[in-house]
């Protein structure tokens, strides 16, 4: 093979490998179940807004909010991401307030516009896990739950109900004592 | 007035470690604001308890609250000064095409920064970017490793590269739908590496990416990156193409000596009256000129070439008539 030739096809076979590779395939079909900050717009507008600035994460007081590498396509790369079951959103709008760009709208510390605005998830209790539903009282997601009875009910031998209004903020998922996790926030792209 | 613009580069290295040493200490301010937060101070590791301890001590005589500290927030990309947004014009720019619309409460947090642009031209890349303290350093190592007798190439490019990478970016953040200028921006990746390193205990993949620039710097040309790749110093360029302070040879006290074009970084010919839009106003030709024949002007062009300066052996030769010895600073 010619010199140029040969560079030619590697340059190519490069740029084909690039586009096939997982990070840019992912880059259109999220491959992992994680949340965005609260408020956040959804996913593609959330993406176009937001400048990877890490503000919002340097901010967060729960350290709630961690960031992606290549794990979730170049489009994600270095934005705010939350896995629930390893630290919880406490709601506290903190980021909101810091973020510059508006891809985490401000929103008041209020319990009004917080359940009004945002929705970052809705949490599903999976009933074949549950202690709740296999014969133990539990209620623990109930009890974490910073909006008990408009977020999450419990029934009879405390067997969690979500209801509409919940935000997704994921302190059940977080809490749940069952391995692994009975309780877990759809998030609000996947649902 | 001359003695003074002397000292202006040390100025500049004091610039420099400011804005770096608080790319450091804010990740450390933000862990102590969590500790706080968590109330749970028995339960840290000794690590974290260093941690705790240090930052507090060194904070407590200023703020009575850990949450007063949040004043100061961010990094160059985009950060908050007491109150004060601030964002780098390429942050906006990008999301202007990523989002293809405008979002006015972020486009004014970059105001300031454009207008001093256009009056000083890329004086962000010579006394604010934190790319620029590795940068400099790394030329050092350059010119010792040439000491050494190791092989550091000093090729001309073409100095439009950077406005393809600047284009490019932008039709890439148009194509994606996303900000793509954050990743491949040195002072952008070195503020969120930082943090990571430090809050989230590991770098990132920008870290790799930074490392590369500066290789390219060592093994293609000095400040490579900044001359001919960097999509914010090609913006910067752009804006401050008539800036209005711009340095200036006195050719009446330039003895040809050539020193300015040896220290300019950016590989400009301030002999030859060349500064161009890649001046960066970092004004260490002036601090190095032994006869302070470099100082600033106001104007929106660089002057043509003045011919050889005065004191020089050249126009010495060609003038043996005029005595320039009065003209001549001791
Ligand atoms: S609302 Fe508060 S806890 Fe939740 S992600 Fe934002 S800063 Fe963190
Ligand atoms: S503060 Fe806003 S712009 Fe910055 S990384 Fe977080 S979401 Fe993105
Ligand atoms: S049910 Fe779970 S996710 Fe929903 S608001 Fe309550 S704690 Fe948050
Ligand atoms: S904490 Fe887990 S196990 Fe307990 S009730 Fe809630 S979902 Fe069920
Ligand atoms: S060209 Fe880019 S990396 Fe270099 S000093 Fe300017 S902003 Fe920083």
């Amino acid at each position: 093979m010619k010199r140029r030739n040969f560079l030619q096809y590697l340059a190519s076979s490069g740029l084909l490998a690039f586009v096939n590779s997982e990070g840019v395939q992912a880059a259109f079909a999220p491959s992992i179940r994680y949340l965005r900050p609260p408020g956040s717009h959804d996913e593609k507008k959330f993406l176009s807004k937001c400048i990877r600035c890490g503000k919002c994460g340097e901010t967060c007081p729960n350290r709630t909010i961690k960031f992606f590498s290549t794990e979730n396509g170049i489009s994600s790369l270095d934005t705010p991401y939350i896995i629930p079951r390893e630290q919880a959103c406490i709601l506290c709008m903190k980021c909101g307030e810091v973020c510059p760009t508006g891809a985490i709208p401000k929103i008041e510390y209020k319990a009004e516009p917080i359940m009004e605005k945002v929705k970052m998830g809705m949490a599903r209790v999976d009933t074949n896990l549950c202690l709740s539903y296999q014969g133990k009282t539990c209620g623990v997601c109930y009890r974490a739950c910073p909006l008990q009875d408009v977020a999450i009910k419990v029934g009879r031998l405390e067997q969690p109900h979500v209801l509409e209004k919940c935000v997704g903020c994921g302190l059940c998922e977080r809490s749940c004592i069952q391995i692994p996790q009975a309780i877990r926030v759809i998030p609000k792209y996947q649902g | 007035m001359k003695s003074f613009l002397r000292h202006l580069n040390k100025l500049r290295w004091l610039s420099l470690s400011i804005v770096f040493s608080m790319l450091i200490i804010l990740p450390f301010i933000h862990l102590y604001q969590t500790y706080e937060a968590a109330h749970a101070y028995d339960l840290l590791t000794p690590t974290e308890k260093t941690i705790s301890d240090t930052v507090e001590a060194l904070t407590s005589p200023f703020v009575k609250d850990p949450d007063e500290l949040s004043a100061v927030k961010g990094n160059t990309w985009s950060g908050t000064l007491f109150g004060l947004k601030l964002s780098d014009p390429l942050a906006v720019l990008g999301q202007i095409f990523a989002s293809m619309s405008f979002y006015w409460a972020f486009i004014v947090t970059a105001l300031i920064p454009v207008v001093i642009t256009l009056l000083f031209g890329r004086v962000y890349c010579g006394w604010i970017c934190p790319a620029t303290f590795i940068y400099e350093l790394n030329d050092n190592l350059a010119a010792w490793l040439r000491k050494a007798g190791l092989p550091v190439s000093r090729r001309k490019l073409d100095r439009r590269i950077k406005y393809i990478v600047l284009v490019v970016g932008l039709l890439l953040s148009v194509y994606f739908g996303a900000v793509m200028f954050g990743s491949v921006y040195p002072p952008a990746i070195i503020g969120r590496e930082i943090y990571y390193a430090i809050a989230l205990g590991g770098f990132g993949a920008g870290a790799v990416f930074f490392l590369l620039t500066l290789f390219f710097d060592l093994m293609v040309t000095r400040r490579g990156f900044c001359r001919y790749v960097c999509p914010g110093g090609a913006l910067y360029s752009l804006l401050g193409r008539y800036r209005l302070f711009r340095i200036k040879r006195d050719v009446a006290t330039c003895n040809d000596c050539a020193k300015c074009n040896v220290v300019c970084q950016f590989g400009l010919d301030p002999l030859q009256d060349d500064f161009g839009m890649e001046c960066n106003n970092c004004s260490a030709c002036i601090a190095v000129c032994p006869t302070d024949a470099l100082s600033f002007t106001v104007s929106t062009h660089d002057v043509a070439f003045q011919g050889p300066g005065h004191l020089g052996h050249k126009y010495r030769k060609a003038h043996p008539d005029v005595n320039t010895s009065e003209t001549s600073v001791q």
